[in-house]
């Protein structure tokens, strides 16, 4: 029974913008539900085969943005091969047939094509923004429908995408009547750029606020473009070479003395080091600067330039600014919130880059670092045990040691104390990620003490079943747990099965599980889609007389809705 | 030594490491361990896995480190744009600059991922987008650009006079200049004969 009018009770819901909140609003009562999905605008679906575009349409008629994510996480590391699936494509046609004013479509890990981005263009008359985050599939091709036929355009971000550049022109399609962008990011391209096109789009955007460019992008014309877009607030610069003469250098210097309103830099995909320094004058407003593409450049011009940005929140760095250069970052960058150090050479050639001391002296110097990537070779108890005692706060702690298997460096025993420190002091920790070598012991720690642990991701560690068990049932929170070359199998998978209903997903490669056991928990479990991937094997696994013990691959499972998909491929296997 | 129907035996090629049984009933650990030793199945290095909790030492060859699938996790657009290999002082292998006339930024090409010269042709003319570079390299006199590399020496040569393997072993970087500009350029004479 309601004491407003429905027209008030969703005023105060427009107020309500988390998904886990509106989530929470419609279980309060029919009334609630039926107003709640009215009026819900943004709907996130974090695994697109846990629903269908049909039950999504049902469910919230009036929606303006989508978020959907396809592949999981470790597709990344190419763990996922080509073809799973995470297709777009029949969520648009269904989208397009239905009367939904889609204004916002944000994909991450999905494979769309051409035809798909065309029909998106043409299906919706209000459409505003269209973010890729690791997509693949499609061409520029796409992208010129979507500039051609999208009059109201505000965003096309293109991150880290697998785009088939055909250097045609589609940045030329956008209308000359068209000044509506404010975001425009085609950083992964690889192709060659139509410069006048990009600088007459640049030069009638008066609302420009990011903008990053491609390697395609020489000097003088990133000197050309800042220079009509000084109110830019987010620039990924694309390439300078020194092939170029310093009068470029001069007029980029020139330009960014008028970059008052920039707060984030990055990009740097080929760049040399002498013109990092014209940027130093902008430095000191920077709060998030991303150099982790900027593989030639030398770590001493990297903290050169990092000595001036005091009011840093967010740093994105590789390795080769070493130790030395993360103590400047710790003195420096107060204000740090999130870092994330990636390796330069991914073999570990011996060259120590970053240690543990690094991430010590992070921990000591920045009061409000909460996430933390780090790729270093060594690590030690004792430096994991201080950065607990210094940083409490961590919300995701994510630490790979290169190589699998090793010990604490100085004392040669497993790192299960240091994790067990983070977890126990960190109490708000969402995302961990474990590395180097790791008993079922760490996992004790992490099922007792990790108790708002959203993500867990377990690469070469633990002994035992037992090391799984202490993370299933001692996480109640626990989303994803992602499981790669571990000993854990049947006993652990099928311990608790009605505990795959509260996570959203979970994926365990080269670990001990088998078929049989597989086969088991489907049945048990038929609102998974328990999904085996063998793309050597096909179909040998039923041939097999051993089958019942013959160990699975890649095992992929989620829960769902809508029950076994259609469009698998045959290397997938769902029970 | 015993004669007869016995001595083959003793002779007999046999895959996989010396002590079989033994890794078979310890080892515990899959995954890692397992692979250092198929993939380097004539590794006799010693490694002594123990089960349990105990401190385990492993003896990996670099080689084998390299072949672990999706190891280390750094995403695979990330590791295509940041190739370290263009900048050790190993020749040959990985990835090379490649500068073409008018074009004002520099390209880098994988050699290893081509299988010859028709390949790296292919390649080429997909990085610049431009058609005909290919044809520079299959038949040297009939089009506007040639290629040419810097060999280990920091000599330039023409490229696809030598032997693919012999080249992809000595080119350190590439150009793809004008003819126009390339007569008196002082590249290496030609070596053998065709």
């Amino acid at each position: 029974m309601n004491y407003f009018p429905d027209e008030v009770i969703e005023h105060v819901f427009d107020f309500v913008t988390s998904h886990k909140d509106r989530n929470s609003i419609s279980l309060v009562c029919k009334s609630w539900f039926k107003i709640e999905r009215y009026s819900r605008q943004n709907v996130f679906i974090g695994n697109c085969y846990s629903i269908s575009p049909e039950r999504l349409l049902r469910r919230f008629p009036c929606f303006k943005s989508l978020t959907l994510k396809g592949k999981p996480h470790f597709a990344d590391f190419n763990l996922v091969p080509h073809g799973w699936g995470g297709f777009v494509q029949p969520w648009i046609e269904a989208l397009a047939r239905s009367r939904v004013g889609l204004e916002e479509l944000r994909l991450k890990r999905m494979v769309v094509t051409d035809e798909g981005l065309e029909l998106l263009s043409r299906s919706f008359v209000n459409f505003k923004s269209l973010v890729l985050v690791s997509c693949e599939g499609f061409s520029t091709d796409g992208l010129a429908s979507i500039a051609s036929n999208c009059r109201h355009l505000r965003d096309l971000d293109l991150q880290e995408n697998e785009i088939d550049d055909h250097r045609g022109q589609w940045l030329s399609c956008f209308p000359e009547t068209y000044t509506s962008l404010v975001t425009l990011n085609f950083a992964c391209l690889e192709g060659e750029t139509n410069l006048v096109a990009l600088e007459r789009l640049v030069a009638r955007s008066p609302n420009l606020r990011s903008l990053k460019l491609n390697r395609a992008v020489p000097l003088d014309a990133l000197a050309r473009l800042m220079a009509c877009a000084p109110q830019i607030v987010d620039l990924g610069v694309g390439s300078y070479e020194d092939e170029q003469d310093s009068e470029s250098c001069l007029k980029l210097q020139a330009a960014i003395r008028k970059y008052t309103s920039l707060r984030s830099l990055s990009g740097f995909l080929e760049a040399a080091p002498h013109c990092l320094s014209a940027f130093h004058p902008v430095c000191h407003n920077l709060t998030s600067l991303n150099l982790s593409y900027a593989a030639e450049i030398h770590g001493s011009h990297l903290i050169k330039l990092i000595e001036h940005c005091k009011k840093l929140q967010r740093l994105w760095i590789l390795d080769s600014i070493g130790d030395k250069g993360l103590e400047v970052v710790a003195s420096t960058c107060k204000e740090l919130q999130e870092l994330r150090v990636f390796p330069t050479d991914l073999h570990g050639g011996g060259n120590t880059a970053v240690t543990e001391d690094g991430l010590v002296a992070i921990s000591a110097g920045c009061p409000k670092l909460h996430s933390i990537l780090y790729f270093c070779q060594q690590m030690t108890n004792a430096a994991l045990i201080t950065v607990a005692r210094n940083c409490p706060n961590f919300i995701r702690f994510r630490l790979c040691i290169l190589e699998p298997h090793k010990p604490d460096h100085v004392t040669s025993q497993p790192l299960d104390e240091g994790f067990g420190a983070i977890v126990q002091a960190c109490k708000n920790l969402k995302r961990l990620s474990v590395s180097g070598l790791l008993t079922d012991q760490v996992f004790l720690y992490i099922g007792m003490f990790a108790t708002q642990l959203e993500m867990l991701s377990i690469a070469f560690a633990g002994d035992t079943d037992k090391g799984m068990l202490y993370v299933l049932n001692g996480c109640k929170k626990m989303r994803k747990l992602e499981i790669r070359d571990s000993p854990f199998g049947d006993a652990a998978l099928l311990a608790d099965v009605n505990k795959y209903e509260t996570m959203r997903s979970l994926w365990m490669s080269s670990c001990e599980v088998t078929l049989g056991g597989c086969k088991r928990l489907a049945r048990k479990a038929p609102w998974l889609n328990v999904e085996i991937i063998n793309e050597n094997d096909n179909n040998r696994m039923e041939e097999n007389g051993y089958e019942g013990r013959q160990k699975v691959d890649k095992l992929y499972l989620y829960r769902t809705v809508v029950g076994t998909r259609v469009d698998a491929p045959p290397f997938v296997w769902i029970l | 030594m015993e004669k007869g129907g016995v001595e083959h035996e003793i002779t007999e090629l046999r895959l996989g490491l010396p002590g079989r049984d033994v890794t078979e009933k310890i080892v515990k650990k899959r995954g890692f361990t397992e692979m250092i030793m198929t993939s380097s199945g004539s590794n006799s290095d010693e490694s002594g896995v123990v089960s349990g909790g105990d401190v385990e030492k492993i003896n990996e060859s670099p080689a084998a480190k390299s072949e672990v699938v999706g190891w280390p996790p750094v995403c695979s657009y990330r590791r295509k744009n940041n190739c370290k290999e263009a900048w050790t002082t190993k020749v040959g292998l990985g990835y090379v600059k490649v500068s073409m006339d008018g074009v004002p930024y520099l390209r880098k090409i994988d050699l290893g991922s081509s299988q010859d010269y028709d390949d790296l042709a292919f390649a080429l003319d997909k990085l610049f987008g431009v058609r005909g570079i290919g044809v520079a390299l299959k038949n040297g006199d009939n089009c506007e650009y040639v290629t040419i590399y810097e060999d280990k020496d920091g000599d330039w040569m023409l490229a696809g006079d030598v032997p693919w393997g012999m080249f992809i072993e000595s080119c350190k970087r590439l150009r793809i200049m004008k003819r126009s500009d390339a007569t008196g350029f002082g590249l290496q004479p030609r070596g053998v004969d065709e």
